[in-house]
C-alpha cells in the first residue's frame, strides 16, 4: 500500500496509539466521524493537517485503509481507500450511495468499462480501481472541494 | 468440452465468413490436448461485451459423471479465483455446502463494479478433458436466498443477471488458491465477512475454512494444476469481430505450456507488480484477463484526453504507441510497448480491440488488450513450476 504517495502534503502528523476508529460520511461533518467510530472496529492511524484540509487515516480491522478529507469548515469533502477488501461504501458515501448504485446499474450496456471505472455525477465523483485482494478508490463531492485542491491529490 | 468438439469448433470458425470487413483470426495452438480448452473473444452471451475471453465449462454433480451440464459464455478471469455461474444458466441440481448447525453457506464476493451473492455449492468441474472433483463454486442470484444482507449490498451493486454480468459465469483462474484466503477462515473483526450462513432465521457472517471457500479449480486438477497459460492471437489495428484462442492448464507440465523465454514476474502479497512509466514507479499494477482494456494513470499524467461521452476511456485524436516496463517483486523486468487508440473510433460490432484504454489513477491494469499476441502465464500461489514457486505472472 502506497501511503507515501500523499506524504508530500504533510504538515503535522499525529500518531494515535489507542485503538479507535473513524469513518466519516461523505458530505457529513466531524460528528459523522465519531458517529461511525464504533462500526468499523479499526484503528485511527494518524491525523494529517495541511493548510487546505485535515486527513484522518483509519485502518479497518480487515486491513483496508480509509482516508477522509475534511475541509477547514469541518465538512468531509472526499474519501479514499486502499486494501484487500472494499470498504462499506454505503457508509462512506452516505447520502450519495444510492445514486452511485443506480449509476453503476444503468451504466451503458455497450462499451462498458470492465476494469477501472469512474462514476461522474453532478453531486459526486466515484473512482474504483483494483481487483479482489487489492482494491482502491476515491470519492469526492465537487461542490465541497476546497479551492486549490485537485482531485488527483485525493488518494 | 471434448477435444474432438474443440477441433470442430475452431474449424467451423475459420470457415465462417465474418461481416464488418475484418476477419476473425485463429491462434495456431494445438487444441486437441487434454489440458486445453478453447476461448473466444466476442460480444458474449449478453451480446454487450468487448475484450472478454469466454469459454465453456462442464460441471457435474459430485461423483456423478452422467449428471452434467455444459455452460457456455463463461468469462475467463485471472484477476479472481473460483468458478461462479448464474443460477439462470444452471439447470443442474448441485449439493449445497452446509456450515454451522447445518445451515447453508452463502457468499458475498466482491468485485470492482459490484458483488455476487449466492450459495456455495459443490460440483465436479471439467477443464479441458481433466476434472477437478468436489469443487466449491458459487451459484449467483439463486432465488432460494433472495435477502441480501445490508453489509453485503453496502459493497456496491448486485451483479446477478446476465445483462449485468455480461457472462453466464466467471471462471476465476487467478494467482490465489481460494477467493478469500486466510482472512475469511477465522472468527473476528479481521474477517472481511464474505461468507455467511443462512438459516431460516436470516443470514449472518461466518468463518469459512480454507478448503470450503471457493477454490481456483485449476489447483484441484489431478495434473497440470500449477497455473494457466492464455494464448490469444494478435489483433490488427482497428480490432476484429472476434478472435479465438486457448486456455491451457499447467505451466511447464506439457509440451504445449512450456515457459520458453517468458519473463517471470513474481507478485506482491496482493497480486500486484510494479509498472514503470515515464520514470515513475506504480506498485499497484496488475495483469488481469478479466479487465476489458488497458487502464492506466490519468489524463493529466498521460496527456491522453478522456472521451467526451464516457469518462472510462481515452480518446486521443490519433493512435499512440507508449512504452512501459513491468517489474516483478523478484526484480525481473519486461519492457512493454502498447497502443492507445480513440475508444470512440472503433467499429461498434468489433469485440476484440487491443487499443482500448482508459484511466486507472495510480497504476496500470493490464487487461485483455494486453493479452492479444502474447502467451501469458498465471502461476498459482504455493505451486511449483520450472521457474520456481507461484504466485507469478510470466509472458
Amino acid at each position: 500500500m502506497a501511503h507515501t504517495r500523499w506524504l508530500g502534503l504533510v504538515v503535522t502528523t499525529t500518531i494515535v496509539a489507542l485503538p479507535s476508529s473513524a469513518r466519516a460520511t461523505l458530505g457529513g461533518d466531524s460528528a459523522s466521524v465519531d458517529a461511525d467510530r464504533i462500526r468499523v472496529q479499526g484503528a485511527l492511524l494518524r491525523i494529517v493537517r495541511s493548510d487546505a484540509f485535515t486527513v484522518h487515516e483509519v485502518q479497518s480491522s480487515s486491513g483496508t485503509t480509509i482516508r477522509e478529507y475534511m475541509s477547514s469548515t469541518g465538512t468531509v469533502f472526499a474519501v479514499a481507500w486502499e486494501g484487500p477488501w472494499l470498504p462499506n461504501l454505503r457508509q462512506i458515501l452516505g447520502p450519495y450511495f444510492e445514486n452511485y448504485q443506480r449509476a453503476v446499474q444503468s451504466g451503458s450496456a455497450n462499451r462498458r468499462a470492465r476494469g477501472s471505472f469512474k462514476i461522474d455525477l453532478p453531486d459526486v465523483v466515484v473512482q474504483m480501481s483494483g481487483h479482489p485482494r487489492a482494491f482502491s478508490g476515491r470519492a469526492y463531492v465537487p461542490r465541497l472541494m476546497p479551492q486549490r485542491v485537485q482531485a488527483e491529490s485525493i488518494r | 468440452m471434448r477435444p474432438i468438439l474443440l477441433l470442430a469448433l475452431l474449424v467451423a470458425q475459420e470457415l465462417t465468413p465474418q461481416c464488418g470487413g475484418s476477419p476473425s483470426t485463429t491462434t495456431p495452438v494445438a487444441v486437441a490436448a487434454p489440458n486445453v480448452q478453447a476461448v473466444v473473444v466476442n460480444a458474449g452471451p449478453a451480446n454487450n461485451y468487448f475484450n472478454g475471453a469466454f469459454t465453456s465449462v462442464t460441471i457435474c454433480a459430485p461423483g456423478q459423471s452422467t449428471v452434467c451440464q455444459t455452460i457456455d459464455g463463461v468469462l475467463v478471469d485471472t484477476g479472481s479465483s473460483g468458478l461462479r455461474v448464474l443460477s439462470t444458466a444452471l439447470s443442474l441440481s448441485l449439493r449445497q455446502q452446509l456450515g454451522t448447525n447445518g445451515a447453508p453457506v452463502v457468499e458475498c464476493a466482491q468485485f470492482l463494479d459490484g458483488f455476487t451473492w449466492g450459495p456455495v455449492q459443490v460440483a465436479d468441474v471439467k477443464l479441458g478433458s481433466e476434472q477437478a472433483s468436489s469443487v466449491p463454486i458459487q451459484v449467483i442470484g439463486e432465488t432460494a436466498f433472495p435477502n441480501i444482507p445490508t453489509d453485503c449490498s453496502s459493497s456496491g451493486t448486485a451483479e446477478d443477471t446476465l445483462a449485468n454480468l455480461g457472462a453466464n459465469g466467471i471462471l476465476g483462474v487467478g494467482l490465489f488458491r481460494q477467493d478469500c484466503g486466510s482472512a475469511c477462515a477465522f472468527v473476528g473483526s479481521a474477517n472481511p465477512g464474505l461468507y455467511y450462513i443462512c438459516p431460516s432465521s436470516g443470514c449472518q457472517p461466518t468463518a469459512e475454512a480454507l478448503n470450503d471457500q471457493l477454490q481456483n479449480p485449476v489447483a484441484l486438477l489431478p495434473t497440470d494444476n500449477n497455473g494457466v497459460l492464455i494464448q490469444l492471437p494478435a489483433v490488427a489495428s482497428g480490432g476484429a469481430v472476434s478472435v479465438t484462442g486457448a486456455l491451457i492448464f499447467g505451466i511447464g507440465t506439457q509440451a504445449n505450456n512450456a515457459l520458453g523465454s517468458a519473463k517471470v514476474l513474481t507478485v506482491d502479497a496482493n497480486g500486484n507488480v510494479t509498472t514503470v512509466f515515464s520514470g515513475q514507479s506504480y506498485p499497484s499494477s496488475f495483469i488481469d484477463a478479466g479487465s476489458n482494456g488497458v487502464y492506466f494513470l490519468d489524463a493529466s499524467t498521460t496527456g491522453l484526453p478522456i472521451c467526451s461521452d464516457n469518462a472510462d476511456f481515452y480518446c486521443p485524436a490519433a493512435s499512440q504507441t507508449l512504452s512501459a516496463t513491468n517489474r516483478g517483486a523478484n526484480g525481473a523486468t519486461s519492457a512493454v510497448n502498447f497502443n492507445v487508440g480513440n475508444a470512440d473510433g472503433f467499429n461498434a460490432s468489433f469485440s476484440a480491440i487491443s487499443e482500448i484504454a482508459g484511466p486507472n489513477p495510480g497504476g496500470f491494469d493490464w487487461g485483455l488488450g494486453f493479452f492479444f499476441g502474447r502467451s501469458i502465464y498465471t502461476a498459482i500461489e504455493g505451486s511449483s513450476t520450472p521457474a520456481g514457486q507461484g504466485p507469478y505472472f510470466a509472458y
